[in-house]
């Protein structure tokens, strides 16, 4: 009987040291996925007060708490997305777990890449565009989201191109339309839009043409307005280089175009060939005598 | 021919990466490369593979160290816009609450997935593999092992790929 | 002695009667002249009278009164007909006054009449004429002019050809704003290139084209490569190139590899570079009268006419020189020791190597310009 009751009061001690131990030892419970801009629950269980810690590479955190309670995290807590680690310590025991805060799923704001900002005429897919797509917290929406372009020149016409986001991010290529001007390149996602203008300059002179007459002891060299081949008229500064051969002698200047056209004066030569360049176009060639 | 140029085209990405990892002392992560064929919409050339996954894993190695230290300048050297405010912010928080994490990443399974028409930004999707320690007050209060998904976008400067957009986005 | 008096009276009171008809009806025939006085007793009892009361108050300055006194005045504000006229941005306009105009009826009806008023505006550089088309309607008794407002457009981040042929760069702000409107690098090409093996080093020459519509600082840089892709050797255009180019134009460079053998060379990595850069596309300098001399004074000779009125400090001299194929097989400069006056032609000469010079069959020459005035 004795044995019998040692033994019983050994299984009861055993008990309760158990008992007393899980009951209050904590506990943590984390949700496995959370978004950006709502709040965090986290719960914990036990007795007794405890340290909570949340670090990751978007938030550092800690809180004295009460186990047994519930922590909240409201959204100016946490909102950059990414993975967080919780750690629990009560009385030497460290409970952890880990946790993602995902990317609110709507658009707040996009980063719009749109290059070139400046490029010729009639340029098949010239013209490229980049979205990266943001929630309110800064966060890349990776989710698929639909993402619209639009080119609206200066004559009216319009292109549009559409493209789904992939990681967070979608792009078109655009062609540059065949009128010189500025254009507006816009794109939108959920709802959010941006603009770049990008400016189409006339492409290389074509037909370069000029003509010569004679002004006292000078030749007076003029182009006709330089245009690309599409009819833009280059843009003043472009240099058109006249050269000037006689014999074994030369003159050649480099003049901008101005108000359309490039002008200018060299010696008048006895008998010469007159050509005219600009870049790597040539023009057309004008044979010089001195009866003329 | 093309599977096996392929394949050793990375390989020699891969090995020039260890080199230069190994050559400035730093521990080494585990590093696979997935085949950059497929790669677009711009083509990428082998030196742009080269550099962009260079610069990625030593701001791996930069972040480790900026939250070590707590010191969020180091961060400038590889880290830059959003990505750069943002650590920075984290680390100054931390610092608040005297706390030191570390980032120790154990291997790194990197796929780049977008490369920009105009050669202005490289996104890249990496599966990584890392164990994090956090102290308090110099006091280790535990660590994990955690692997994650990240999603960098890189963007070139005049010395080097840096790091703009640097997200953990879910498992893998 | 009466006779006298009465003459010196009469002619004392025509005087004062032709003073007071000259400054009651002041001569506004022909070319508008601005004279204040001549404002204060006019009305627009008529609208050649109208729009002189308007351009007059104009020249005063005195927007409010010419702003009040518009018929059309509900269709935009004081200010918008004030910058209409005197301009934004510091321009020419802000700094000019009207120095005189003439005024020209289109048509007219007993209501309504279409007046050209054509402005000679006087600025810090010379005149400069504007003309506007001006709708008079009759209100009452009175005329009143319409003024066709213009209204000056915001300037966005852009490069900018000012009519004087220059060019400005306005750049986005410090912030790291990733994706903002920006303003793109100018587009350069290299459309030459030709590396030779001389003096036991290696020479690499070519052409670099500025193909875009906006100025571009250019620099180029050569690396030379072995069989195995290891860099010998890596260096600058330095000064043996035009570094501001203008739109669609050509420069030649050149860099020097001495101390690398061209049997060491595999292959050449060229990388041009270019970035936006103010300009002035003056002064143009014509290079005239060219000539290839000889040896054994090989050299190309030439003149330089500045045909600018600004004197150019400084002018440095590049001529490329290529053969029967057009191929590119020298590159060489001078610095000439005196400044360009304008319109006085100044000496220059390149001296060839002998070797070179036999080869030579066409040649271009570059000039790129420096004057001190530029950098107030």
């Amino acid at each position: 009987m004795r044995a019998g009751l040692t033994s019983l009061l050994t299984l009861m001690a055993i008990f309760i040291s158990v008992r007393c131990a899980t009951a209050e030892q904590p506990a943590l419970q984390a949700p496995r996925t959370a978004v950006a801009g709502s709040k965090v629950v986290l719960g914990t269980s036990g007795s007794g007060k405890a340290s909570l810690y949340i670090v990751g590479q978007g938030a550092a955190i800690r809180r004295e708490i009460q186990l047994g309670e519930q922590v909240s995290l409201s959204s100016g807590d946490l909102y950059n997305a990414g993975r967080y680690l919780v750690f629990l310590v009560a009385d030497g025991i460290t409970r952890s777990a880990q946790f993602d805060l995902l990317p609110s799923q709507k658009t707040a704001a996009i980063s719009f890449l749109a290059k070139p900002s400046r490029l010729p005429v009639n340029v098949d897919d010239g013209l490229s565009g980049v979205v990266y797509v943001f929630d309110a917290f800064g966060n890349l929406i990776v989710a698929p989201q639909q993402a619209s372009f639009e080119l609206s020149e200066t004559n009216g016409a319009k292109q549009t191109r559409r493209a789904i986001t992939s990681n967070g991010v979608a792009w078109v290529r655009m062609n540059s339309a065949p009128k010189a001007g500025p254009a507006a390149l816009l794109a939108s996602v959920g709802g959010v839009t941006e603009k770049r203008i990008v400016q189409q300059v006339a492409g290389d002179p074509c037909r370069l043409k000029m003509t010569a007459r004679r002004e006292g002891r000078n030749v007076i060299l003029e182009t006709d307005p330089v245009r690309d081949c599409a009819g833009n008229p280059v843009p003043d500064g472009t240099i058109v280089t006249f050269t000037e051969a006689s014999g074994s002698r030369e003159a050649t200047v480099d003049v901008p175009v101005k108000r359309g056209v490039a002008r200018t004066t060299l010696p008048n030569p006895p008998n010469a060939v007159i050509s005219v360049a600009a870049g790597i176009v040539m023009g057309n060639e004008i044979r010089w005598s001195d009866a003329q | 021919m093309i599977r096996q140029s392929t394949g050793r085209r990375s390989l020699v990405v891969l090995f020039a990466v260890l080199c230069i990892i190994v050559c400035v002392g730093a521990d080494v992560p585990t590093v696979n490369l997935a085949s950059m064929d497929r790669v677009g919409p711009r083509p990428l050339e082998q030196q742009t593979q080269t550099s962009v996954i260079r610069d990625y894993l030593e701001a791996w190695g930069v972040m480790n160290a900026a939250f070590q230290r707590d010191e969020p300048a180091l961060l400038d050297a590889y880290f830059i816009g959003a990505a750069r405010r943002k650590l920075g912010a984290t680390i100054h928080d931390q610092t608040g609450l005297n706390l030191q994490t570390s980032y120790k990443d154990k291997s790194h399974d990197i796929r780049i997935v977008f490369y920009s028409p105009e050669g202005l930004s490289i996104e890249l999707v990496d599966d990584v593999e890392y164990q994090v320690e956090l102290r308090d007050h110099g006091s280790s209060i535990g660590s994990q092992s955690v692997h994650a998904k990240y999603i960098a976008v890189l963007t070139p400067t005049e010395t080097r790929w840096k790091v703009r957009i640097f997200q953990s986005g879910g498992s893998t | 002695m009466k006779k006298g008096r009465l003459l010196a009276l009469l002619l004392g009171l025509a005087t004062i009667a032709l003073i007071a008809i000259g400054t009651l009806w002041p001569n506004q025939s022909g070319s508008g002249v601005v004279d204040a006085n001549a404002q204060l007793l006019t009305s627009a009892s008529s609208p050649e009278n109208a729009v002189n009361v308007i351009l007059q108050r104009i020249a005063r300055h005195d927007w409010e009164s010419a702003y009040e006194s518009l018929g059309n005045k509900s269709q935009f504000t004081e200010t918008d007909f004030t910058r209409d006229l005197t301009g934004d941005y510091g321009s020419l306009r802000t700094y000019a006054m009207l120095d005189g105009y003439d005024i020209r009826p289109l048509h007219a009806s007993s209501d309504e009449a279409e007046i050209r008023a054509n402005l000679k505006w006087a600025s810090v550089v010379g005149t400069f004429r504007d003309s506007r088309d001006l709708r008079v309607t009759r209100n009452g008794n009175r005329w009143q002019v319409s003024w066709p407002v213009v209204k000056e457009p915001k300037v966005p981040p852009q490069v900018i050809a000012v009519n004087y042929l220059r060019w400005d760069v306005i750049y986005r702000g410090p912030d790291d704003d990733w994706g903002t409107q920006d303003v793109e690098p100018p587009h350069v090409r290299i459309v030459a290139m030709r590396p030779i093996s001389r003096d036991g080093g290696v020479i690499v020459m070519g052409e670099i084209l500025n193909e875009d519509v906006v100025p571009a600082f250019v620099t180029v840089k050569a690396a030379l490569l072995d069989k195995g892709g290891a860099v010998l050797a890596s260096e600058d255009s330095f000064d043996k190139i035009s570094h501001i180019l203008l739109p669609k134009q050509v420069s030649p460079f050149r860099i020097d590899f001495p101390n690398v053998s061209f049997s060491q060379v595999d292959s050449v990595r060229m990388q041009p570079d270019s970035g936006l850069v103010a300009a002035s596309a003056d002064p143009v300098i014509a290079v005239e009268d060219q000539k290839l001399a000889p040896v054994p004074d090989a050299s190309l000779s030439g003149n330089l006419v500045n045909q600018s009125g600004q004197v150019v400090n400084v002018v440095h001299v590049i001529g490329t020189f290529y053969d029967n194929k057009g191929q590119i097989i020298w590159v060489a400069d001078e610095y000439p020791n005196r400044a360009l006056l304008p319109e006085t032609p100044e000496r220059f000469l390149i001296s060839l190597p002998a070797d070179v010079s036999n080869r030579v069959t066409s040649y271009h020459v570059v000039t790129s310009t420096y004057s001190a005035s530029r950098f107030q």
